[in-house]
């Protein structure tokens, strides 16, 4: 996918403005949260549940090396033939290969973020394999070439107009209508007949089971099940983050990203594959081909201040929490990773250098950390961030005056932070100068200054004394320990 | 108990009555607030820039004015937070300055916390006719998990009406440089803190993070004006009465 | 050139010190486990029911081709595929003759295109399942030569019958049966809960999506 990013603010403007967005965000940021926490609360101790799940994740990390060795040889053991991609080009290039050697004319797919990282479908289709997406809100993003808008429901805020246009446009519906179900169930008998003469379906993989070499796929709607019967040629695609140690871990993490996802205890279908069909089956793939993506995650991996992204498991509840997301929705966040996970990603796969605000555009509030199931603290990545662009700016080959002039400033600052005095004498320059534009103990702006704040707000004027200098009379007037009712000014 | 005042910049320079209401308060309650007077910042603004380097030297003088105090108590949870949870990080490869750090964030307070965990006290002799609601600021609340505390010590003043805040863990769109840097979205954040606190009907809305006044506190004032918001300090202090 | 990937890959992978996992905690336990027979069967009742999935108890066989009857009439069923002509000893092709209905069974083919032809063709799909979980009103199903997996996914119904006896607290119980044996692991093994459903255009919620739009288990109470 084209990294929109540079686009922050012109998108999220937008869509602080847009009535359906925001319509969305309410719905979606209000019930997903008391839905969630009634089906964690199914769990006897939902703390407990959540340290559980943490855990394996970060014991997945620890061992991620020998999980997928030991994955890749189960796996082959089956029947799976395991292919390792480097690279969005390299990964592109083994679907298409296999594409073209099955003379496929047409694949579908199952939801994949990571074909959505690496371009897949714009590969295939540039080199005449036609691409159905099947999962419904991604068939909508696709024909409207739109991003996601949420991680979990990528179409939800679409009005049914425009659905319905490109739908006719497309030949899946034949009279137009507003009416979702219509739309829905007109998707439905349209993919029906690409599925029938299926060869070849595309899926992404949820979890890996290192000691079985089986995947799992959770869905409601019934499409990767399809893809996973229907052709004789399979081919799965996950990253390298997404193994887990067995079956039973596998069915806990299953059980919290669920529930943290979309409030259900569990999705319609949760299947598990371990290698292609056995002989005498009737259907299933006679070849089930793993592609295990890089993609920079290697190199993640080694970078022990920011790999704790691999833990994520894809849930989207930190979207859900999150004050900015619920303010300006999925769009903003210019990649196919939306909301504080894709905030917490994306600068590792697009470069810190290019995604400036992603990792500034973040109060620090801290709730993503606290709901994650998978126990990423996206607060700590972004301060990291904040830290490497810092240092990348003023790098001995890459500064900029502007950057340099700002590090001198900060600089000089931080020396007049270290001692009483400075910080004293600091003030009493400031002061007269910020309050010489105050009005009845306000200030409504700065000319040429942090205009942001003033945008919406006032700010009190700068006292006549700091508390440094309160401090010797409130020495010399100690305060009388029963003296409660009357008004002290000191 | 000799109490060290942990006065944050914020309260320093533009909310100094917050500093004196967190020093009547202890000292009213027989504790025997000291302050340093070469205190400056703890050097959050500094580090959440990204400007670790500089947010190190100051990290260093607070530990050289603080290091030896046997306790540590502030009116500001970022600060707090800063100091026990960052210090360690910012400074993990000095290690004799980490191990001062990791001590030194064992001896650190909010003053709600110390109040109430290790005071035991709720009433603080305290005072206010009249309705009052809660925010709770982000980094006391998920940072130092402290969420009781405040909400006891309001609980303890004669004659108060509470009600809760809807939403009342939302982050208001502070964020230090945040609110500079992404107006709008910041904006947005702060005018459903103030719809909410004034769908509540409560005459003050309080909370502990002198940041967050300045932004509810500034917004009310531009939008809502004789709506206000106000710090628990100063609150529990001069029974509600501005000063 | 995957093995070149695969050495550069894990290379990088192992490049890197490796710390030892900190230690679990403890692994929550469930409060299903410790539920009765009789409480089992209501949990799964309601919470299949929840998912507007419907569930019977077939005393007998008899009774079951009962309940089948009833289905059919109810969902006006003219043509189904089943698994089995036998499906824990219920006469499926009786079932069909009893009730003017086409039955289709998966042993009349064995060419795998027909097989998909008709499978998207039918009104209903009849399988049998292996398990049955009642923490969520979920079902589990072997997928093998005589249990193809467009069967229970194709058809806009699907009616799953199974003894009483395979219902189970939690889904540890299942996966451990499914995957203890490493020499029989099934290709292909899945949970269904529920008909397919989507909540994707403007979060209306709608039921069957590309699955069956509606399901039906019946428990056999006694063989």
């Amino acid at each position: 996918m084209h990294s929109r990013v540079d686009q922050f603010m012109e998108m999220a403007r937008k869509e602080m403005k847009n009535e359906l967005s925001q319509t969305f965000l309410k719905l979606v940021t209000f019930w997903a949260p008391i839905l969630r926490q009634t089906a964690l609360s199914s769990f006897p101790d939902p703390v407990a549940a959540e340290s559980y799940s943490r855990a394996i994740r970060a014991e997945v990390i620890e061992r991620l090396p020998e999980l997928l060795e030991e994955f890749e040889k189960n796996a082959i053991s089956r029947g799976v033939k395991v292919i390792w991609a480097r690279d969005a080009a390299e990964a592109n290039n083994i679907i298409l290969d296999i594409a073209k050697r099955k003379g496929v004319k047409y694949i579908t797919k199952g939801k994949s973020m990571i074909t959505e990282e690496i371009g897949l479908n714009d590969h295939l289709i540039k080199n005449g394999i036609h691409v159905y997406e099947t999962d419904l809100g991604e068939v909508i993003t696709q024909l409207l070439s739109l991003p996601p808008f949420h991680l979990v429901g990528p179409a939800i805020n679409v009005p049914p107009e425009k659905i319905s246009e490109i739908f006719l446009e497309n030949g899946i519906l034949k009279e137009p209508t507003t009416d979702p179900v219509t739309l829905g169930k007109a998707a439905r008998m349209f993919l029906r007949k690409k599925f029938k003469a299926l060869d070849m379906g595309i899926v992404g993989v949820n979890m890996a089971i290192a000691d079985t070499g089986s995947f799992i796929n959770v869905e409601n709607e019934g499409n990767i099940r399809m893809n996973k019967s229907s052709p004789k040629t399979l081919i799965a695609i996950m990253s390298l983050e997404k193994v887990v140690p067995n079956s039973a871990d596998a069915i806990h993490m299953i059980r919290m990203l669920i529930r943290n996802c979309n409030g259900r205890k569990i999705t319609s279908y949760v299947s598990f594959d371990t290698g292609p069909k056995k002989a005498d089956e009737l259907d299933g793939p006679e070849e089930i081909y793993m592609v295990i993506l890089d993609n920079g995650r290697s190199e993640i991996y080694k970078d022990f201040k920011a790999r704790s992204i691999l833990k994520c498991i894809r849930c989207g509840a930190c979207l859900n929490t999150c004050p900015v997301y619920m303010k300006i929705g999925g769009y903003p966040y210019g990649f196919v990773y939306t909301g504080p996970m894709g905030q917490a990603i994306n600068p590792l796969l697009l470069g810190i250098e290019n995604t400036t605000d992603l990792y500034r555009a973040c109060t620090l509030c801290g709730s993503c950390k606290q709901i994650c199931p998978a126990g990423v603290d996206p607060p700590t990545l972004f301060l990291e961030y904040r830290s490497r662009a810092i240092r990348m700016k003023n790098a001995k080959d890459n500064w900029t005056l502007l950057s340099r002039l700002a590090n001198t400033v900060v600089t000089v600052f931080s020396f007049g932070m270290s001692q009483g005095w400075a910080w004293s004498l600091g003030v009493k320059c400031v002061r007269p100068v910020l309050n010489f534009l105050s009005k009845d103990g306000y200030i409504k702006d700065i000319p040429m200054g942090i205009q942001g704040w003033f945008s919406c707000r006032d700010l009190r004027a700068v006292p006549e004394k700091t508390f440094h200098e309160r401090w010797k009379d409130l020495q010399n007037k100690p305060v009388p320990l029963a003296d409660i009712a009357k008004k002290e000014v000191i | 108990m000799k109490v060290s005042l942990f006065i944050p910049c914020t309260v320093d320079i533009m909310l100094p009555e917050i500093g004196v209401a967190t020093y009547k308060l202890l000292s009213r309650l027989g504790e025997q607030p000291i302050y340093h007077p070469e205190q400056t910042c703890c050097g959050q603004p500094l580090f959440n820039a990204g400007y670790r380097d500089q947010a190190k030297r100051v990290a260093k003088h607070f530990i050289n004015v603080f290091g030896n105090d046997e306790c540590i108590v502030s009116p500001a949870g970022s600060c707090v937070s800063m100091v026990k949870y960052h210090y360690p990080e910012l400074l993990e490869d000095e290690p004799s300055w980490c191990d001062r750090a990791n001590s030194l964030a064992l001896r650190v307070f909010e003053l709600s916390q110390y109040i109430v965990d290790n005071l035991g006290v709720t009433d603080v002799g305290a005072t206010f006719k009249g309705m009052v609601t809660y925010h709770e600021s982000c980094h006391i609340l998920r940072g130092l998990g402290v969420s009781d505390q405040p909400k006891k010590l309001i609980a303890g003043v004669k004659d108060v009406q509470y009600v809760d805040l809807n939403n009342s863990t939302v982050c208001c769109g502070f964020g230090g440089e945040f609110a500079v840097a992404y107006p709008e979205i910041s904006e947005a954040m702060v005018k459903d803190k103030a719809q909410n606190f004034i769908n509540t009907g409560a005459e003050i809305l309080l909370l502990c993070e002198p940041g967050c006044l300045l932004n509810i506190g500034g917004y009310l004032h531009r939008n809502h004006p004789g709506k206000r918001a106000m710090h628990l300090s100063n609150f529990l202090a001069n029974n509600g009465k501005e000063v | 050139m995957s093995m070149q990937a695969r050495e550069e890959i894990l290379g990088r992978l192992k490049s890197v010190r490796k710390n030892t996992p900190a230690a679990r905690p403890a692994k929550p336990v469930l409060s299903e486990i410790n539920l009765d027979k009789g409480q089992l069967l209501q949990r799964f009742t309601s919470e299949l029911n929840a998912q507007t999935g419907t569930v019977y108890q077939a005393k007998d066989k008899e009774d079951a081709l009962r309940i089948l009857s009833e289905i059919a009439s109810a969902e006006t069923l003219k043509f189904v595929l089943t698994t089995s002509d036998d499906i824990y000893g219920i006469d499926i092709r009786a079932f069909g003759s009893q009730n003017n209905i086409s039955v289709s069974t998966v042993q009349d083919f064995s060419d795998r295109d027909a097989f998909r032809e008709l499978a998207f063709t039918v009104d209903a799909g009849i399988t049998s399942a292996d398990f049955a979980v009642a923490e969520t009103g979920t079902i589990g199903v072997i997928f093998h030569k005589d249990q193809p997996r467009l069967v229970s996914i194709a058809p806009p119904v699907h009616i799953a019958i199974l003894p009483v006896d395979k219902l189970y607290p939690i889904y540890e119980n299942i996966v451990e049966q499914v995957f203890r044996n490493t020499d029989k692991i099934p290709s292909q093994f899945s949970f269904i809960t529920g008909p397919s459903a989507t909540g994707d255009i403007q979060g209306v919620h709608f039921k069957g999506m590309h699955g069956p739009a509606k399901i039906f288990v019946i428990f056999i109470m006694n063989k």
